[in-house]
């Protein structure tokens, strides 16, 4: 790895950024005695919603979003769609009844729910892969990240910043640092949200409201590149687009670390209401990022720089760091933008690194391989999972299957396609039993995969209903179908746990 | 959760619990806020894409007729802004309706 031309901003940046989060850590901890925060420091429901949008925002909302913009133009609303329209199918399908039901964790509620350890334990493999998917996507932006830091290629990038994520997780780990949740939204929002309003200014639109001015940046293209960019159909059909935002929009609420987040505050009241504040929040990352998108367009339009699609693809997931620079905008904010992408990768890889080695550890390890495993046994186990992942992950994330938006949506579509009609058929049908959610979950995972692994073998007429990154229009009412029909054709489920869903879950 | 007692009242042990045929009360005043939700939702997830679709078909005609709302095109502005904010505000409403609904059933408990 023949470091080139490293950029000694970045670094000091990146090192005081990461340091600051392991103090507010660290002055956070005394309040956070409960193990998801329920005993913790009390929030007001903007504090909550900060904390709901700081563990959404990764590397997918940071970088993916305008490099999405910037390939797909238009199109690209689809993501932004389907990442905040979920939000509202969570909170009126599932959000205050998962929160009266009381289990913390995805495998947790499912083997409540269902009363089958088996189906616990596929809920705990659909978790890790989640994550894995998940993780190579913010992999993939934390190496392009530090390739431009450091000035080495992708894969050696890749390694280096594989390192030192493992090295800060070590570190807050020992020091016993939480995550400040809303400290650590507003670090990455305001280095997404003050470059950008540089950017503006610096080409001459208003920088006050840069979420407003990038529309005379979008009437500056010239009229060519202005028809493929703004027309709603140039990058796909409205099947494609509705498919897409569809697919987000069920797998944002049957993604577990989303769900968990309904469990950290201490009544169903404050949860739905952060929910509000958490959409709003997340909402300024989402109104700034097709502006980066416009701005990097408008430049080119004005230097003539021409990129063919194929180096446009290339270029996307680095967008927002690039057209910072084309731009010219001071060095010192384009380091902040790029410390503030390794901090949303770097926050979200932690923890489902942590989600991932517990759902092993607890839910596998435990149940199938040694049931008399001790806690101090487990947590190791947990600590060489968390290990083995972040390799795997590396390893995958080498040769990246797509842009960062794209393998982020494989994910979304796996969570869409398993643990949402789980959950939604747990919560709204007593008659839901164990070897439904089996069949279902097991339907569900068939559906997703098939497209990413044999896409290529399989009919149009089926690529084109079942796109790899969209396959829950499909997929998911498929799957409630599945879990329906065997549910009905099997026993139910005990009274106990009909009963529970009556009298605790459907009531105020 | 407790078992079911031998003199337990028929609505005690009525345990359904199924979205399209909600029990009376508070479950079915809730499930008829989400299909309210669930609606707009629905209208600009899906209607809007929709009516976009069968709209424009033509994208110099879309783009040099259209309307233009602060510098760019509606659907543009439309996607780009108003939805996120439309989501918001239903979400608020949904809240504020269960907000009531919870009071008032808590009450008469």
């Amino acid at each position: 790895m023949a470091i080139t031309s490293i950029k000694i901003l970045p670094v000091c940046v990146l090192l005081a950024a990461l340091a600051l989060s392991l103090v507010a850590g660290l002055s956070s901890r005394r309040y956070l005695r409960g193990g998801y925060g329920i005993e913790g420091r009390p929030m007001g429901h903007s504090g909550i919603g900060a904390a709901i949008a700081s563990n959404w925002m990764s590397a997918a909302s940071f970088l993916g979003i305008a490099g999405i913009f910037f390939v797909k133009g238009y199109f690209a609303f689809a993501y932004v769609l389907g990442w905040t329209g979920g939000y509202v199918l969570l909170l009126v399908l599932m959000g205050g009844q998962l929160r009266r039901f009381g289990k913390y964790t995805a495998p947790d509620f499912v083997e409540a729910r269902f009363e089958s350890s088996g189906a616990r334990i596929c809920s705990a493999a659909i978790t890790i892969l989640i994550s894995l998917i998940y993780c190579v996507a913010q992999y993939k932006g934390i190496g392009l990240v530090f390739s431009w830091i450091l000035g080495v290629d992708y894969t050696g990038a890749l390694i280096f910043g594989t390192v030192v994520v493992i090295s800060y997780l070590v570190i807050a780990g020992a020091l016993g640092a939480k995550k400040n949740q809303q400290f650590h939204y507003l670090l990455v929002i305001l280095s997404f949200v003050i470059p950008l309003m540089f950017v503006a200014k610096k080409l001459g639109y208003s920088w006050l409201v840069p979420q407003f001015s990038y529309g005379a940046a979008l009437r500056d293209l010239p009229p060519e590149t202005a028809q493929q960019y703004l027309f709603p159909w140039t990058f796909g059909t409205p099947y494609q687009w509705i498919a897409l935002s569809v697919t987000l929009m069920v797998g944002t609420a049957g993604l577990p670390h989303v769900l968990s987040r309904f469990y950290t505050v201490s009544n169903n009241r404050d949860a739905r209401w952060g929910v509000v504040w958490g959409l709003f929040f997340i909402g300024l990352l989402y109104w700034s990022a097709p502006a980066f998108a416009a701005f990097a367009k408008a430049w080119q339009a004005r230097t003539g720089v021409e990129l063919d699609p194929d180096a446009a693809r290339a270029v996307a997931d680095l967008i927002i760091v690039k057209a910072s620079e084309w731009i010219g905008i001071p060095d010192f904010l384009v380091a902040v933008l790029a410390v503030g992408a390794i901090l949303a990768a770097f926050s979200t890889i932690t923890g489902l690194l942590v989600t991932g080695a517990g759902a092993f550890a607890y839910d596998i390890y435990f149940r199938l391989i040694n049931p008399r495993a001790s806690e101090r046994q487990l947590v190791k186990v947990a600590k060489g999972v968390t290990l083995l992942m972040a390799i795997l992950i590396l390893l995958i994330a080498v040769n990246p299957p797509g842009l960062i938006a794209e393998i982020t949506a494989v994910a979304f579509a796996l969570a869409g396609n398993t643990l949402f009609p789980v959950f939604l058929l747990g919560i709204w049908w007593d008659r839901t039993n164990k070897h439904g959610v089996i069949a279902g979950m097991t339907v569900g995972i068939i559906v997703t995969f098939i497209p990413v692994l044999f896409g290529h073998l399989l009919p149009e007429i089926v690529r084109t209903l079942l796109p790899a990154t969209s396959s829950a229009l499909i997929g998911a009412p498929l799957v409630l179908l599945v879990i329906i029909l065997v549910s009905l054709v099997t026993p139910p489920p005990s009274e106990s746990v009909r009963r529970f869903l009556v009298e605790n879950v459907h009531s105020p | 959760m407790a078992q079911p007692t031998p003199s337990a009242t028929p609505e005690q042990s009525d345990l359904r619990v199924n979205f399209f045929r909600p029990r009376a009360g508070f479950m079915r005043r809730e499930v008829s806020v989400i299909w309210l939700t669930l609606l707009a939702w629905a209208l600009v997830s899906v209607g809007f894409p929709l009516s976009l679709g069968i709209t424009a078909d033509d994208p110099a005609a879309s783009l040099s007729t259209g309307r233009w709302i602060f510098g760019m095109p509606w659907h543009y502005w439309f996607s780009g802004h108003f939805l996120i904010v439309w989501f918001i505000f239903i979400c608020a409403m949904f809240n504020i309706l269960i907000d009531w609904l919870t009071k008032s059933y808590r009450k008469r408990r």
